[in-house]
């Protein structure tokens, strides 16, 4: 915690001009530097030292479930991401989302290999057959968004209701995961933070110089919102997480939605 | 209480008679090197902020200035790339809310 005081300090981060700022969180420079600062050292997301505790049968099959929903939702975005990349208003959001692209496509890996670390010899066999309905529906309807070119809808969809529920869920999950998947998990929180920033502020913007698309994003919120809100309950429930602090994550997840007005 | 992100106040609260801080790294590694000062991590119900820091609202990583903050002051979250302004609070506490 900042503590002592002093007579100068001259460079403050927070005396750049903003668009100097926007430059520099959106670059791929300032990307790569970040994520080496975490990911560096690492094997498939964990340390190699880690030890891998042994799960009872029941609660090995809960997680292997999980993960398989969490691969469905980096899949999502992986896809999602990719397509936006096209559509995407200017450089900056292009630059950003080339990050972004590369952050869901480490996360599907880190998952797959994990489900591979707990036995399952055909993960992506095992998704396939234990993916939510509510998150596969999700999925389909974001990427239906991606291919109309609905640029805000889109965001909205992936990067403030998708970010924001991966965002409050990975990072309860890690409190009572086992070793190594907390660490994966706690890796892939920190590049979700990225994430959820530049669909809030992306969908901000656009919301304060063209308010009329209020109308059209709100109606994908109220289409969107009962796949999401299924998805975190059916998660939670396989996580074993009690049912105060499922009302929480759905607090956390409404938080930012409702910061751009939309309660 | 006029909302600062409704004015054009951005970043002219005056400088003088402010305390200034020496940051020190905190062991925050989610940005650059040379940005990791001015960040934290929130470390739950026993932890406070000092004067030159307020929570981000969008990520909850705690932001930190070499000086004392204010209300009107502009401070950046980098590991969320969101732009916050500084307010006070009913309660008299500051707090960060976004500006698109």
């Amino acid at each position: 915690m900042a503590a002592r005081s002093t007579p100068t300090s001259p460079i403050d981060i927070h005396d750049l001009d903003p668009q100097e700022f926007l430059e520099e969180v959106h670059s791929f420079e300032f990307w790569f530097q970040a994520v080496e600062g975490y990911l560096s050292g690492l094997t498939y997301g964990h340390k190699p030292d880690t030890p891998d505790t042994p799960l009872a049968d029941v609660d090995r099959d809960r997680l292997i479930t999980v993960l398989c929903n969490y691969c469905v939702g980096e899949t999502a975005a992986l896809e999602g991401a990719s397509g936006l990349i096209a559509i995407a208003p200017n450089r900056l959001a292009k630059v950003f989302l080339s990050t972004q692209v590369a952050d869901e496509g480490r996360h599907l890996e880190v998952f797959l290999h994990r489900l591979r670390d707990v036995g399952v010899t055909d993960p992506e066999g095992e998704v396939e057959r234990r993916a939510s309905r509510s998150l596969q529906l999700f999925k389909r309807r974001l990427l239906e968004l991606v291919a109309s070119k609905d640029w805000e809808a889109a965001i909205f969809a992936q990067n403030v209701i998708l970010e924001a529920l991966e965002f409050a869920v990975f990072h309860s999950h890690a409190q009572t995961a086992d070793p190594i998947t907390r660490e994966v998990l706690l890796g892939v929180v920190k590049d979700e933070r990225r994430h959820i920033g530049f669909g809030e502020n992306e969908l901000g913007r656009r919301l304060a110089s063209a308010p009329h698309i209020r109308a059209r994003i709100g109606q994908v919120k109220k289409e969107l919102d009962h796949l999401v809100l299924d998805t975190l309950e059916e998660t939670m429930k396989h996580i074993g997480i009690p049912r105060d602090e499922q009302d929480r994550l759905g607090r956390a997840y409404l938080e930012s939605v409702e910061r751009l007005g939309f309660a | 209480m006029v909302d600062p992100l409704e004015t054009d106040q951005l970043a002219v609260a005056p400088d003088h008679g402010r305390q200034r801080f020496i940051l020190d790294d905190t062991g925050f590694d989610e940005v650059p090197k040379k940005y990791r000062k001015f960040y934290r991590k929130w470390k739950g119900p026993g932890d406070s902020l000092a004067p030159n820091e307020v929570i981000c609202p969008v990520c909850k990583v705690v932001i930190r200035s070499s000086r004392e903050l204010r209300p009107g002051d502009r401070v950046y979250c980098m590991p969320c790339m969101s732009r916050l302004v500084v307010v006070r609070t009913e309660a008299g506490t500051l707090e960060a809310r976004v500006a698109y």
